[in-house]
């Protein structure tokens, strides 16, 4: 009841965000909730599977360029240059996803070279996706007659694609299928006893987080309308796995969380404090030394009366 | 014992005195203020991160300009407010944001990464908000992906090539060259840019290496320079510049073969590199800090005092940004909430720079100079010994377009690797 009660005021607030906080937050909430989407995206792998994958900016870019040069070079509409880049995403990851074979450090060295293929193509084949000057003046989104014309709008737009998103990762990971997953994660061999087929389930676990991560690149390239290499960098694929550490892996809420902080450290706390990289530092290592669980850890073993004296 | 006591009294009075005199003068000001609000200008330099130097030089060339003119311009005072675009496109758009929707500047100035050019040129066309580009340089903006809101004050990429091609053929009479080019948008338009015009008089271009930045080692490159070629050019960005200067030494090559920079050795890596350095072609640019006028001699002058330490052209070019910024407020009275007649001014008052006389072409670019310039030794009375590349040819009023027609250049389409 308790919760039910806390979600619907967190709903309330959130739609009435743009009425009260002004454009600046407007936008800067719209960012969160995308690369929110991102993070979770990447836990999907490390929360549920134990899979640190460091190539979810692939997926996340070749969505986006894909929509940004239908959009703007072939005159695409929106109905079909989104789902076109969604669809791009995930035949790259439906790829990509042969990484599964490996675990652990393999398959971080693996998914971090594939990034790196997906960004040096989009930097060096500079006639097709425009190399560091990328692709500039994609429109706002429109289908039809319904057309989105400012940032408002565009919040509500993202808003309702990523509470869908949260809708349908919350199925997933209470399914039969997410529950293996984390059965996977907790102990390989003995679900394989148990006659599970893992390379299956992490393929498709993989392949799903790609889907995610391509839904958050088209909203992305939406969102700022221009698009270039560094969508697709290393650093993007870092902080998405740092974001859901932060707020907490394992959790929907965490990279929600996590986004919000490492997002208004960059954009409002970079405006008057100079040495807000430092402080996003120190996040990061308070973290991992004394929240590995991130802040939805702190708050469970804060609910859980453990204050942390005992055992 | 009397002259004692009457020192205290004495600071009382002249103490009084002052703090008439400045509450007055606060008066005065908050008079003016009243009137009219503050002008907010938004400069988007990369504080931190790869280019944090070139950053910083940006900022304090922007700072001494509104210093030098009192944080005023057109009558009303002047604030400046910072966003760090750590040479991020996705964070200068972020930055560009927050300064416009709650900062509410009425400019942008910056940024200076060129990638991070189109980005911000998104904010002023989603915006309204005039953007005057420094120092970020893709050819791009001011060609075949103009805004209208968008002015350029510092230099399109391949603008300061062109001239250099030339130099290297009827100068240095250059016949076979070997070229050594950043592999990025900036340095692919410096240098195709020169090679185009190297290659339209005759000469050959004996290979094209292109190293990504951060090159650790520029043995592998200096190791496939063909024997045969009369001379190399080098256009390198970053510490990559310090690391070919010193393996060029390294390997030898300074008893085999002569080195150009086209864009090479600047006043920020100077005091990084000894006197091998003197007599060397150093860069093809817009910019010097041995420019030989008044404007520029006082420019540097302040600036050294300010900094201890010489100008570079990205301080010089944040100057004048700001120098151009204020001419055109000044000659719309400061109502710089009309954006229109704002960049209607910019686009039509010409300003007397450190650099030289400048005025922007119906594509929104700066007509300058170019100086080719060497490295001579110099001593410096607050500095003592320094390098500073000085003028050795001059290429006035250089258009983006080099010689050709504006309709010409933009058929032929953009320098692309």
């Amino acid at each position: 009841m308790m919760r039910l009660l806390l979600a619907i005021i967190a709903l309330a607030v959130v739609l009435a965000v743009p009425a009260f906080a002004g454009e600046f937050w407007t936008t800067l909430l719209t960012q969160i909730m995308i690369f929110a989407l991102l993070a979770l995206s990447a836990d999907l792998l490390l929360g549920s599977a134990g899979l640190f994958s460091l190539c979810q900016a692939s997926f996340f870019a070749v969505a986006a360029y894909t929509t940004a040069i239908l959009q703007v070079r072939h005159g695409v509409g929106t109905l079909i240059a989104a789902p076109a880049g969604v669809l791009a995403g995930t035949l790259l990851a439906l790829v990509f996803a042969f990484a599964v074979r490996t675990r652990g450090v393999y398959f971080i060295l693996i998914t971090l070279a594939f990034g790196y293929i997906v960004w040096g193509v989009a930097y060096r084949w500079a006639s097709f996706t425009g190399g560091d000057n990328g692709v500039t003046n994609v429109p706002l989104p429109a289908i039809g007659p319904l057309r989105v014309t400012g940032t408002t709008q565009y919040y509500y737009v993202v808003l309702v694609v990523v509470l869908l998103c949260v809708w349908a990762y919350r199925i997933l990971t209470a399914s039969p299928f997410g529950l293996s997953l984390r059965g996977i994660k907790s102990s390989e061999t003995r679900m394989r006893s148990l006659g599970y087929d893992i390379g299956r389930h992490l393929y498709m676990a993989f392949v799903l987080a790609g889907v995610f991560a391509s839904i958050a690149g088209v909203l992305y390239v939406y969102h700022n309308r221009f698009i270039n290499p560094v969508a697709g960098s290393f650093p993007v694929s870092v902080e998405a796995v740092l974001m859901a550490i932060i707020g907490g892996s394992g959790t929907i809420l965490g990279p929600f969380i996590g986004a919000g902080i490492v997002l208004i450290l960059r954009n409002w706390v970079s405006g008057f404090f100079h040495y807000y990289t430092g402080m996003l530092g120190i996040v990061f290592i308070v973290t991992v030394l004394w929240a590995p669980k991130g802040i939805m850890g702190l708050i469970a073993r804060w609910k859980s009366g453990d204050r942390g004296e005992g055992v | 014992m009397s002259t004692v006591d009457r020192r205290p009294i004495m600071t009382a009075g002249l103490t009084a005195l002052a703090l008439a005199a400045g509450i007055g003068l606060l008066g005065a000001t908050a008079a003016q203020a009243q009137q009219q609000p503050p002008i907010k200008i938004g400069l988007l330099p990369p504080v931190t991160g790869p280019l944090a130097s070139p950053g910083a030089d940006m900022v304090n060339g922007f700072r001494l300009f509104w210093e030098q003119a009192n944080n005023t311009a057109g009558g009303r005072k002047i604030e400046v407010v910072i966003g760090d675009t750590t040479c991020n496109p996705d964070q200068a758009l972020a930055q560009a944001r927050r300064l416009v929707l709650q900062e509410k500047v009425n400019i942008l100035v910056g940024p200076l990464c060129g990638h991070e050019g189109p980005a911000v040129a998104q904010v002023s066309k989603e915006t309204g908000v005039p953007l005057v580009m420094d120092a970020a340089g893709a050819d791009n903006v001011t060609k075949w992906d103009r805004t209208p809101t968008v002015v350029r004050t510092a230099v399109s990429s391949s603008q300061i090539g062109h001239p250099f091609g030339e130099y290297l053929y009827k100068e240095l009479g250059l016949r076979n060259a070997t070229f050594i080019g950043a592999d990025y948008t900036f340095g692919h338009e410096v240098t195709l840019g020169a090679i185009k015009t190297f290659t339209a008089l005759g000469g050959k271009v004996a290979k094209l290496i292109w190293n990504p930045i951060g090159t650790k080692d520029y043995g592998t490159t200096i190791s496939t320079i063909p024997a045969d070629t009369d001379g190399v050019v080098a256009v390198v960005v970053g510490a990559d510049r310090i690391r070919l200067f010193e393996d060029w030494y390294n390997f030898g090559m300074d008893k085999k073969l002569k080195i150009y920079g086209g864009y090479w050795l600047q006043e920020d890596m100077l005091s990084q590199v000894d006197d091998r350095a003197v007599g060397m072609i150093a860069n093809s640019l817009h910019y010097a800090a041995g420019i030989d006028t008044p404007e520029n001699k006082a420019f540097v002058d302040a600036y050294v005092a300010k900094y201890k330490r010489l100008p570079s052209w990205f301080s010089e070019s944040a100057y004048t940004a700001a120098l151009w910024v204020k001419t055109a407020i000044d000659s719309i009275g400061g109502k710089v909430e009309d954006r229109d007649a704002f960049l209607k001014a910019m686009r039509t008052v010409q300003v007397k720079a450190p650099r030289g006389p400048l005025k922007l072409d119906a594509y929104d670019n700066p007509v300058q100079n170019v100086y080719i310039s060497k490295i001579a030794k110099v001593k410096h009375p607050v500095l003592g010994d320094v390098l500073v590349p000085t003028p050795v040819k001059t290429y006035e009023a250089v258009s983006q377009f080099w010689t050709w027609t504006p309709e010409e250049f933009m058929a032929r389409g953009p320098y692309k690797r």
